[in-house]
Formats: C-alpha cells, sequence, structure tokens
C-alpha cells in the first residue's frame, strides 16, 4: 500500500504540464531563412522523420517524467503494510519515528504509597523509547514546562533515557489537553515522517478536563488532520497514552482553601481564617487536625471529622495587629496519605490599615447631603477615626488622573460630565487593577455615559444604559448572588434585608452586546431588571448600580442593608491586590509598586534560598521579575522602602486531589480512533516491539529516477544537437 | 564594382604582382593541360633548335639528323589554343548568402577571373549558364572582346529555377565535339549519381572536367537554433524544424553527399574544388591552379 505523507503538495504534479507548455510555446517563436540546401532537408526528412518524432516524443516524456519524479519526491510517498506483534495488536509505524513523550509530571504523579506513579510512568516512557530504532527521532514535553521555549527533537535516544529517568514531579496542576497541543506543535519541528503522541500520565480523570468540550472538539480536529491523511504521520499522529494501573485513591485529604471571611482585612480588627479540608477518599476520615500558622507562628489547630467525599471547613479566629503582608498557612498534623503535597496550604494576605477610597461627587458637603452623602455615612461613619475604609470626597472639578494613584476605589455618583482626559484616566485606572463603583440618577445623561463612559461594551462601565424607568409600583431586590464575597457580610438572614428597599426610579441596563459571562449580576430587581452588575476591565473591577448612591431615587440608602452592601461592594472592589501575591506553581513574583524597583530588592525562597530577579515591565510599569516559582510555600520579597517582607504564597492546585482514574473506555472516547492504550511496561513490550520499520520511504527513489532521467535527457539532446563534426569534411 | 573591375583587382592586380616564376608557373599549369589536347592537331613549323636532355624525343627531327647526324628539335610558331567552356549553375540555390554574397555572386567572379586567366594566355573561352537547361551559351573565343562580352553575360545572370545538372551536362557533352576543357562552377546540389554519370558521358567526349563547388558557410554548419521555417529558394516546400534537433542528421546527409560527389568525381578524373563564399577569390584561385 503506498501512502503520501506529504499530500498538501499534491498541486505540485501540475507542474508536468510545464514541458508540453514549454514546447508549444518554443513553436511558436518561429523564425524564417531562405535555404539553398533544402534537398538535404528533404532527405533528412526521409529518412528520419520517424526518428526525429519518435525522439521528440521520447524527450517530451522524459521532461515530463523528471518533473514527476521530483513532484512525486516531494509527496513523500511511503510503501507500508499493517503488521503486528505476537497478539496481533501492535503499532503500524510509516517509516522512521517522531515520538513526543508528553509527561504528565503534576502534583497528582507523587501519589502512591510504595512509590509515587511517577515512577511507573518514567518505566513505561523507557519500555516506549526502547521500542525506537537508530534514526528515529523524540522530545520531551513536560507538563511543568509549558509554555517555555520549546527544545529540539533528539536522535540520541539513549540521552533521552536518561533524561527520563532524572525527571522529577513538579508541582504544576494537570492539563491533558494542553499538553496534546503543545505535543502538536511540538510535532512540528521534527523531520520523520511517522509520527507518535506519546501520553504519559498518572491516568487521574480530574486532569483531562473532560467538561470542556469545545477545546477537546477543536483538539480531536487537529489530530484527526485531513481527510485523507495517513494514519501515524505527521498530519493525523498516533496516539499512545502510557498509563500505569492506577495508583488507588481511596485515602486521600487535602486542604483545598485557605482565607478570611471578608473581602477586606482591617489591622486591629478580628477577622476568621476558612479552612476549608476535603476527603477524597472513600472512607471517613476521624481526628484530622488542622494547625494554623502565620507568618510561621502557630496560631492554633482544630480538629475536624470529615465524611468520605465531603468537606468540612475550621475557622481560626484571629487578628493582625498592623497593616502589611501576611503569610497564612495550614497543614494537616499527623496525617498520612496518597498525595501529602496537598496536606498543606498557603496564602498571602493583605492586611490594610484603611482601605482608601475616593467619593467623587458633585459639590462635597458633610453629612447626607448630595449624591454620596449616604454612601460616605455607611463606609466611614467616624469620618477617618480607624475605620476600614478611608474616604475622601471631592468635587467633580477637583478629579484629575494624577489623584487616582492613592486609592484603590473611586466611586462615582451621578456624575453629570467626566472630561475626556479624565474617562481616560478611569480606563486606565481600571484596567492597571483598580475599582470602580458607578452610581445613576436624576443627573445621568444617559447619551453621555454610552457614548464615552460605555463605548458599547469597550469603555470602563461594565454596559451601556437604556432607558430611565419610573415603574408604578417600584421594584424591590428579590434575587441576591449569595456566593458572591460581597454579600459575604449578610448570613442568612438576606431575603429579609431588602424587603423595604424600594426603587423608584433606575435606568435599564442594556447587556445585549456584553457576553454572559463577562458580566456578573449581583443583585436583580422583582421584575427582573439588573440592579447591581460587576464587571471585570483589565486587572480591576467595576461595579454598576442603576439606581441612585443617595435616596433621589430609591429607598436603599435608608434600609439597614445598605451598610453591608456598599462596605461589601466597595471593599470587594479594593481586595484585590495587584499584581497577584497567591500564585500556582510555575507562577512569578512580580512587583511593581516600588519607587526605585532594582535598588536593595531580594527576595528568597520557602528554604530561604536567594531568588533571581529581574527588571521587567508589567503593564506598562517597571517591575521586578523573578524565576518562575516551581515548590509549593512561602516566599518573601524584601524591599528596603518597606517597614515589612511582603509575602507570597504558591498553593498547588486543589483539583490536583482528586485521584479518581479515568477509565480506559474515557480516555478511548477523546481520541476517536487510532489511540494506544498501555498500562504496563509488558504491554509495552508486546505493543511496540514488533514495531520493526517495514514501511520505506520511495522519495529517494524517485529522486534517483529523476536524476537518472535527466542524465538520459541530457545525452539524448546532445546526441541530436552536436555538429557531426568530421562526417562531412 | 563590375565584374571586370572585380576580375582586374583579383587577377591583374594580384595575380599580376606574382613573381615572373609564379606567372610561368601559372601559365604552365595551364599549358599542362593542354598537353594532351594539342596532339594531333595541325601545326605551323617555325624552326629547329638544338636537343636538349628532357626534350620530348618524339619532336626530334629524324630528317636534319639522318641528313647531317645532328639532334635537332623542331619547333613551332605557335601553341594550339584550348578551347574552355565555363558551365555557371545559375539555380536558385546559388542564390543562398549567410553573408555579404551568395554563391552566384562569387561562382561569376570566380568563372570571369578563370576566363580572364585563359584569354590572357590565348586560349578560347566560352560560358554556359544553365538552371536545369541551358539559358546562355556564349562558343569559345580568344579574343578580349570576346571576353567582354562573356563578362556582360556574366553580369546579367540572375538566380533561379531548379537544378539539373545532369541534363545539362549532357547537352554539352553533345555540343562540344573538339576536345577541351570544361569548367563547372556550382554547388552540385543536384542527385549526384546522375551528375556523375553526366559527368562520365563528358568525359567520355574527350572532355577534360574541373568541378568548383561553391558553398556557404552555413549550409555545411547548419549553425540555426530553435524553431525556424526553412523556405526552399528551388520551390521545394516549406520546413518547420528545430534547428537544434535536426543539425546532426543534416550535417550526416549533407557530408554523404559530399562523400559521393567527392568519390565519383576521382573515379572519373575530375578535379573538385570546393570552395566557401567566406573564402578569398584569390586563394581559392592560387589553390586551383597549384601554386600553393
Amino acid at each position: 500500500m503506498i501512502d503520501l505523507l506529504n499530500p498538501i503538495l499534491f498541486g505540485g504534479l501540475f507542474a508536468v504540464a510545464a514541458p508540453v507548455i514549454i514546447h508549444l510555446l518554443h513553436r511558436r517563436k518561429l523564425k524564417r531563412v531562405d535555404w539553398g540546401a533544402m534537398r538535404f532537408l528533404l532527405e533528412m526528412l526521409a529518412k528520419r522523420r520517424r526518428r526525429l518524432f519518435v525522439d521528440e516524443l521520447l524527450l517530451m516524456l522524459i521532461r515530463v517524467l523528471v518533473i514527476a519524479c521530483i513532484a512525486f519526491a516531494m509527496l513523500r510517498p511511503a510503501v507500508h503494510r499493517r503488521y503486528g506483534g505476537s497478539n496481533g495488536a501492535a503499532l503500524s509505524r510509516q517509516g522512521r519515528t517522531a515520538a513526543v513523550l508528553l509527561v504528565d509530571d503534576s502534583v497528582s504523579s507523587m501519589a502512591g504509597r510504595a512509590q509515587p506513579a511517577f515512577d511507573a510512568m518514567k518505566r513505561l516512557g523507557l519500555a516506549y523509547l526502547e521500542s525506537l530504532a537508530p534514526g528515529d527521532e523524540a522530545s520531551l514535553l513536560l507538563m511543568s514546562q509549558l509554555g517555555a521555549p520549546p527544545s529540539d527533537p533528539v536522535f540520541d535516544i539513549e540521552g533521552l533515557k536518561a533524561n527520563l529517568l532524572s525527571l522529577k514531579p513538579s508541582y504544576v496542576a494537570t492539563d491533558i489537553p494542553a499538553l496534546m497541543e503543545a505535543g502538536l506543535d511540538q510535532l512540528k519541528r521534527h523531520i520523520n515522517p511517522g509520527a507518535e503522541l506519546v501520553l504519559l500520565t498518572d491516568g487521574r480523570k480530574d486532569g483531562w478536563h473532560e467538561e470542556d468540550k469545545v477545546r477537546w472538539d477543536g483538539l480531536r480536529e487537529r489530530l484527526r488532520g485531513p481527510t485523507n491523511a495517513t494514519p501515524g504521520t505527521r498530519l493525523r499522529p498516533q496516539v499512545i497514552a502510557l498509563t500505569p494501573a492506577s495508583v488507588g485513591f481511596e485515602e486521600n485529604l487535602a486542604i483545598t482553601a485557605v482565607g478570611m471571611d471578608r473581602t477586606l482585612v482591617s489591622a486591629g480588627r478580628p477577622g476568621g481564617i476558612r479552612v476549608t479540608v476535603r476527603n477524597f477518599g472513600i472512607q471517613s476520615s476521624r481526628d484530622v487536625t488542622v494547625q494554623m500558622m502565620v507568618n510561621g507562628e502557630v496560631t492554633g489547630t482544630k480538629p475536624l471529622a470529615i465524611p468520605a467525599g465531603g468537606q468540612q471547613e475550621a475557622i481560626f479566629n484571629y487578628t493582625f495587629p498592623e497593616p502589611g503582608s501576611y503569610a497564612v498557612e495550614a497543614s494537616l498534623l499527623n496525617h498520612q496519605d496518597l498525595l501529602p503535597a496537598d496536606d498543606r496550604r498557603v496564602v498571602s494576605i493583605q492586611v490594610e490599615a484603611s482601605l482608601p477610597v475616593l467619593l467623587v461627587d458633585d459639590t462635597p458637603s458633610p453629612g447626607l447631603e448630595n449624591k454620596l452623602g449616604f454612601l460616605q455615612d455607611a463606609l466611614d461613619p467616624e469620618t477617618g477615626q480607624h475605620g476600614p475604609f478611608h474616604v475622601t470626597r471631592i468635587s467633580l472639578v477637583q478629579l484629575t488622573a494624577s489623584i487616582l494613584q492613592d486609592y484603590r476605589v473611586v466611586v462615582l455618583g451621578d456624575a453629570r460630565v467626566l472630561e475626556p482626559s479624565m474617562v481616560d484616566a478611569l480606563e486606565r485606572f481600571v484596567v492597571g487593577g483598580g475599582g470602580i463603583l458607578v452610581g445613576l440618577g436624576p443627573d445621568t445623561d444617559r447619551e453621555m455615559v454610552n457614548r464615552y463612559w460605555a463605548r458599547n461594551g469597550a469603555g470602563f462601565l461594565p454596559c451601556p444604559l437604556a432607558e430611565a424607568v419610573t415603574p408604578a409600583i417600584s421594584p424591590i431586590p428579590a434575587a441576591i448572588n449569595l456566593g458572591h464575597p460581597v454579600f459575604d457580610g449578610f448570613g442568612a438572614r438576606s431575603d429579609e434585608a431588602w424587603k423595604e428597599a424600594k426603587v423608584r426610579s433606575y435606568f435599564k441596563l442594556d447587556t445585549k452586546q456584553i457576553k454572559a459571562s463577562d458580566m456578573d449580576p449581583l443583585l436583580t430587581l422583582d421584575n427582573g431588571d439588573l440592579l447591581v452588575a460587576e464587571r471585570r476591565r483589565g486587572l480591576g473591577l467595576v461595579t454598576l448600580v442603576a439606581t441612585s448612591l443617595n435616596a433621589d431615587w430609591t429607598d436603599l440608602p435608608l434600609q439597614a442593608a445598605y451598610v453591608p452592601l456598599m462596605r461589601g461592594i466597595v471593599g470587594h472592589l479594593g481586595s484585590f491586590i495587584i499584581p497577584p501575591r497567591n500564585l500556582e506553581p510555575g507562577g512569578q513574583i512580580i512587583y511593581a509598586r516600588a519607587k526605585d524597583p532594582a535598588k536593595g530588592l531580594r527576595a528568597e525562597d520557602p528554604s530561604g534560598k536567594p531568588l533571581k530577579l529581574t527588571l521587567a515591565s508589567w503593564e506598562g510599569r517597571d517591575a521586578v521579575v523573578s524565576e518562575p516559582l516551581m515548590e509549593p510555600g512561602v516566599y518573601v520579597l524584601h524591599d528596603p522602602n518597606q517597614p515589612k517582607p511582603i509575602y507570597y504564597a504558591v498553593a498547588v492546585s486543589p483539583a490536583e486531589s482528586a485521584l479518581a482514574p479515568i477509565s480506559d473506555r474515557e480516555v478511548a472516547r477523546h481520541f476517536e480512533e487510532g489511540l494506544s492504550l498501555i498500562h504496563t511496561p509488558e504491554q509495552a513490550a508486546e505493543s511496540l516491539f514488533p514495531a520493526r520499520r517495514l514501511s520505506v520511504e520511495l522519495w529517494k527513489w524517485f529522486l534517483l529516477a529523476a536524476l537518472g532521467l535527466m542524465f538520459g535527457e541530457a545525452w539524448l539532446t546532445r546526441r541530436e544537437t552536436a555538429p557531426a563534426t568530421g562526417r562531412n569534411g | 564594382m563590375s565584374l571586370l573591375q572585380k576580375v582586374q583587382q583579383e587577377v591583374i592586380e594580384r595575380l599580376g604582382n606574382l613573381s615572373i616564376t609564379a606567372r610561368q608557373a601559372v601559365e604552365s599549369v595551364l599549358a599542362g593541360q593542354h598537353r594532351s589536347v594539342r596532339r594531333g592537331l595541325s601545326v605551323e613549323f617555325a624552326g629547329h633548335r638544338e636537343y636538349q636532355p628532357g626534350d620530348d624525343l618524339r619532336h626530334l627531327d629524324w630528317l636534319v639528323w639522318a641528313r647531317s647526324d645532328r639532334y635537332d628539335i623542331r619547333q613551332y610558331e605557335e601553341e594550339t589554343k584550348l578551347r574552355a567552356a565555363i558551365v555557371l549553375d545559375t539555380s536558385g540555390s546559388m542564390g543562398y548568402a549567410s553573408g555579404a554574397q551568395t554563391k552566384l555572386e562569387y561562382a561569376r567572379a570566380l568563372a570571369a577571373a578563370l576566363g580572364f586567366l585563359m584569354i590572357r594566355q590565348s586560349d578560347a573561352v566560352g560560358l554556359v549558364t544553365c538552371d536545369t537547361a541551358i539559358r546562355e551559351f556564349l562558343p569559345p573565343g580568344s579574343t578580349m572582346a570576346h571576353f567582354l562580352n562573356v563578362l556582360a553575360a556574366l553580369e546579367k545572370v540572375q538566380p533561379g529555377g531548379e537544378t539539373s545538372l545532369a541534363t545539362v551536362m549532357d547537352e554539352i557533352a553533345e555540343r562540344f565535339t573538339r576536345r577541351g576543357l570544361v569548367i563547372l562552377i556550382s554547388d552540385a546540389f543536384d542527385d549526384p549519381e546522375a551528375f556523375l554519370k553526366s559527368i562520365q558521358h563528358l568525359r567520355h567526349r574527350k572532355q577534360e572536367v574541373r568541378l568548383f563547388q561553391i558553398l556557404d558557410s552555413e549550409e555545411q554548419s547548419f549553425p540555426f537554433r530553435g524553431m525556424i521555417e526553412f523556405i526552399g529558394l528551388e520551390r521545394e516546400p516549406t520546413l518547420k524544424l528545430d534547428g537544434d534537433r535536426v543539425r546532426a542528421h543534416y550535417q550526416e546527409v549533407f557530408a554523404q553527399h559530399q562523400g559521393r560527389l567527392r568519390s565519383g568525381c576521382h573515379a572519373a578524373g575530375v578535379q573538385l574544388e570546393t570552395c566557401s563564399t567566406n573564402q578569398e577569390l584569390f586563394t581559392v584561385l592560387i589553390r586551383a591552379l597549384g601554386l600553393r
């Protein structure tokens, strides 16, 4: 059976017409000559007409064949036949093999009681590499190195085996589709025609991201290649999944989350640190002790009993004594399970003295007057006396671009108009990580807001405004997004809080052009209209309240719910520490707030070793960036300009803790066809060793034929055109 | 430049400037050709001279020896005139020229030069122009006035018509009953078998024959490249051929023709002189007259 390994160049075959076309064009270019010795030409034709015709035909044929041979050589035809090993289930290989070993070195590959799954994966990988022959090429692609510059394939299989043996599991999360995509990209760097994507994974189900059907559909389409692509070639690579027999999932507890019970953590105010522990095993766990540490000091322990498949939360009350960065670490004491890596989790928490909030009002005055009087009172009732919010209230005319850099949240209350330069400054403020709360009202110019602030969804406003409405029966808030951190302070009585909060007038929000996933509705009226919505813009957040923030259009400021709602919204808007300090393995410290970022900065890893820092740019600002942080734990950055160190936390993905394996059937379903699933080195030997190279690529023969034909053509041409010297002398 | 001027330039100025020896050689070459012709013709007695070693014993006057016991050689008042006919082929193929002059122009210059040389040593020269038949016939004459007529006839010849030298040569053989010299100037692009047969006919009629074959250099080298439409000068069908591809075949056929012509002439005792139009006429004359 002959297959074309490079069918994309099939159009090259049309080049065979070139000699015929050139011949016809050549015949059209006639020169006229009055000739005396015609009798010799006539005599020659009488004798040689047939031979001339045959020679011409032969030459034409040779030239066509030369081009056809070259065109065929470029198509890389290969003769092969399917062959089988002793069990008849062996692989079909297309000539020399290009193998990309995709190694899932994620956290879960550390799981195992006697030995980690990663060791079994390496043995399978070695068994596969044993099946490769001289001339085959291979490359290693690690899950932990996705995104790093790709490396070139190597022909040194022995070197690659040593490389594989030296690998260790990392702390990154599994993303099988991403790994497969990277493998397909890496195949482009190979030159051998036979292509194999060899997936070395621990077979944990969660890492396959089955729920992401769009990605899998795209991946399957890439793996399938063109309709006429030969299986086992780079256009349709053979997929080999090497997954060791399951390491078990019967026992694994994991700390899946550590966080505060509020969005804004203030110094000197008691708060709760929540620790979530989940039992991924099939047996209940009793007498599990959770230990809490803040900045390396134990602050408490709590016992937990967690049913199989369930989770429990332990709350540690703690008061952060002063503002600054804190490293909070929770760990399971005296506990052993299949995956120790997820028994400990750290987070970095920024404690503020108070959140700087800028209220922009028409004409600010004390008390409840004007547009933002109620809001100021809700956030900072004691006007700057040790509250969690430090509020500054200015008029629109005082608002400048430079003033924004001193605040984390800006509130616009029914602002009449903003200068275009100010709109631009606000957009840059929110894209860079700031928070904006926009309230509307009777002074809101809808046309102006839509044109400059919303810009059809491209501006800083979450969405354009539709018309302002005043229903005959004033609606009240009916549905709230209870899981949202804004509502953390409401607790179980949230439904009761809105009963009297009539909204007399409000702007309908035009969300038609905004993707539903982009906008987060926080509060909806009982008539279905949105009242409060949030949208991420760049690294920051914008929250839009469709009614007034004072009592002009709504009774909401007169209700008890107003204070926790506004504090929740403003606290949430200001709670994001940008650049982030809670990272996944592979993330980097990005420090962009230093005035002179290079001077005196140093960073340490969890073991105290210094980290390499480099100058870089982040969101248009000078920044210092560390090397990728691969190990979980607390990393410390020391800035001579700051009184306290800044903590960065690296924690493994909670998804890695679910060790339930994926079944062979489920794996096979992802790849439609052409999948070889191997679980043991014995199976590998059975399936891969008989894979002798019975396929032969024919391109070199076609090139040789073309060369021979070219010699023939040259000889024929020379014979015809060479002058017959000495024969007429 | 008129033909006479050309002849004067080529023959008088250049051959005339040759040394005495060379001129004598020219004359002796031509005279040598006459020897067999002269025998048996009437001659006019002029006197005796003493025998010198090397003299032909046939000219020894036996009566003087019988009377006076002296060895005297008989001398004659005048050598016998050579009767020569220059046959000029004016067929269409003679009109071919790759350079400045056609083969016919070259041929008539050659004819004039040879005629002049012969008139100069008192031989009789005639002219025949022909293609498929005789177009002009001037019987041999030895005066300068006759030679001017020959030149005038040469001046007005034009190429045209097909080639049939065999027919013409047969007719000449019938017309020239007395011994003489036939100088044929042609490209000899004719059927070699018929042509050689007619030559033998001439030889059979006791005619000395010399063939000057006039060729153009391109007719030998066939230098054409690419597609060429060949238009025959003798009403042959037009041919469209790739010059590169037919060159070798053409040269082979041409060489065969030349080979047959050469061997046929040799067998018939005909001196063949092949000339190219890019050769100087003077050098051709020197070579033809055996001076080199």
